[in-house]
């Protein structure tokens, strides 16, 4: 027991250690720099003042956009496709199918099917193709498990129409997972690397593809990467500290059958 | 009456359906067709028949790569699983059980990018904080070996957390009634651990291993973010090089040839653990 209590501290300094630097390496003064030395510490407020001319911005803008309107669609789809499965269709397996698939491996099919939409390079490649998540379909299903189903029937009684009562009565008792889902999804889309690099030219890249671009073109400006790393991690880290609680145990109680 | 009211909830599912087929399946599906074509991405696609898929079995790289993967897998995910387990196992009732969790999921979620910036500035070998202050040196630059644990660890530290939410999950699926009959008729806290709790946990545990292949085969996010493949190609693992054909040297056509490679390889490995696990599984469970 205390060699696995030692695992654990050990692995979690690990894990806290560049977390932690995220958020120091942003106030790097210069003079780390000018003495070619990381471990110049100090405080300094500048590296957030040399952003503006890099882009990074824009790059936020494009980012919030494109996973706004993406996360959105995910959760109104993912509600739709959850009540109808909970309903009886059988779409369980395809969503789980899809559950597997990363969509890192589909590149190149992918590419053919935007390039013949006509959507290369443009804010809907960003965003069409993540209107509904599979992950997001599968924590709502496990959430529906949990409302009691003589409250539809009997809204049904009543003479709601179904999207009345997805939006009225299903949606305020899966505020948790629906809560939960936006985080993950918010983060899924956010994180995206490579597909917008590929999809999009500079105009339209998102946070990640300007963190990649900078960390290669200007990789001995400290101060500068840091604070770019910690702005673009910025809305990330606020959410996660939000709704950390509620994440987790959605997260855990959708494994947990 | 009933009918009618089923249909429509049906037609709910409509939208998230369109975008599954025509942005998953679709694709999952052409990348059959678009192996037989000779295609830059740009010019239009010429068919050449089966020419990729002969390419396959010859391309030395291709080869290369899955041994790079393999070599990867094998690093990653015992030490993955072992870790999984241990920490799950290490806080589950204890006080940090909460916090823990937090901390180790973390990273999953923070931006990959902002995190590969962090580890650059933390343990570049030339200037990186902790070279600088422990001297302790990982020469991913300029190492072969050392570039792929690189890989390995950040993997690890990003999805370690992933892999104790899951195993807690099932931790706390094992009913307490049966750990306390144990413990009455006499069995030590290590007896009760070997002997119900870890084998109720091999579902889990195969769930997890199952998970942790198809995400080694496919996945290669970190190394174009850390290693770009380097150097001389130690971390190129399949991902990546498939990556490399497609979208760097523009050869789309025989990037779908080792998309359809990467597929069957992973159904085979995931379907061949599958039954080795279960039946050694259900073997120890006769004993």
């Amino acid at each position: 027991m205390i060699v696995m209590r030692l695992v654990t501290v050990a692995f979690a300094t690990f894990v806290a250690l560049p977390l932690l630097w995220l958020v120091y390496a942003a106030f790097i003064p210069a003079e780390a720099l000018v003495r070619a030395n990381l471990a110049t510490f100090g405080f300094s407020l500048e590296n957030f003042a040399a952003l503006g001319g890099t882009g990074l911005w824009r790059a936020m803008a494009v980012s919030f956009s494109a996973t706004g309107l993406a996360v959105a669609g995910q959760l109104a789809f993912g509600l739709g496709a959850a009540y109808a499965i909970r309903n009886g269709l059988r779409l369980l397996a395809l969503v789980m199918l899809l559950l597997a698939l990363p969509s890192e491996l589909l590149l190149v099919p992918l590419y053919r099917q935007l390039q013949t939409m006509a959507l290369i390079d443009t804010l809907g490649a960003l965003v069409v193709p993540f209107l509904a998540s599979p992950l997001v379909v599968f924590l709502l299903l496990q959430g529906l498990r949990r409302v009691p189903w003589e409250v539809i029937e009997a809204a049904r009684l009543d003479g709601a129409g179904e999207i009345t009562i997805v939006r009225r009565v299903v949606a305020p008792i899966l505020r948790p997972e629906l809560t939960a889902s936006a985080v993950l999804a918010f983060a899924a889309h956010w994180n995206l690397v490579l597909y917008p690099r590929i999809m999009t030219s500079e105009a339209l890249w998102t946070v990640q593809a300007f963190l990649t671009e900078l960390l290669r073109a200007r990789a001995f400006e400290w101060g500068l990467l840091g604070a770019a790393a910690l702005v673009a991690s910025l809305p990330l880290i606020v959410l996660y500290l939000f709704f950390e609680k509620r994440i987790i145990e959605v997260f855990e109680s959708g494994f947990r059958s | 009456m009933i009918r009618g009211v089923r249909t429509r909830a049906y037609l709910l599912a409509l939208p998230a359906t369109l975008v599954f087929a025509v942005f998953s399946l679709v694709p999952l599906l052409s990348v059959l067709r678009f192996a037989t074509w000779r295609w830059s991405g740009t010019t239009d696609p010429v068919p050449v028949g089966a020419a990729n898929l002969t390419r396959l079995l010859s391309d030395g790289a291709l080869w290369a790569s899955l041994g790079t993967t393999a070599m990867f897998a094998a690093m990653a995910l015992p030490t993955f699983l072992t870790l999984s387990l241990v920490i799950a196992l290490a806080i589950e009732g204890t006080r940090y059980e909460r916090a823990i969790k937090a901390l180790l999921f973390a990273p999953g979620l923070i931006t990959v990018g902002g995190s590969a910036i962090a580890w650059y500035l933390l343990y570049n070998p030339d200037f990186g904080l902790i070279p600088e202050l422990t001297g302790l040196v990982l020469p991913w630059t300029s190492q072969p070996w050392a570039a792929l644990i690189y890989v390995v660890l950040f993997t690890l530290w990003q999805q370690t957390g992933y892999g104790v939410l899951v195993t807690s999950a099932a931790l706390r699926g094992i009913p307490r009634e049966v750990k306390e009959a144990a413990r009455v008729d006499g069995a030590t806290e290590g007896e009760v651990r070997r002997r119900i709790v870890l084998p109720m946990l091999g579902p889990t545990m195969l769930f997890l291993t199952i998970i942790g292949t198809v995400f080694s085969l496919q996945s290669y996010t970190a190394v174009y973010l850390l290693t770009r493949g380097g150097p001389f190609g130690s971390t190129r693992v399949l991902g990546y090089y498939l990556y490399e054909t497609a979208f760097e040297r523009y050869q789309l056509g025989y990037g779908a040839a080792i998309t359809l490679f990467v597929l069957v390889i992973t159904l085979l490995v995931a379907y061949l653990q599958a039954r080795v696990l279960a039946r050694r599984g259900a073997s120890e469970a006769t004993t």
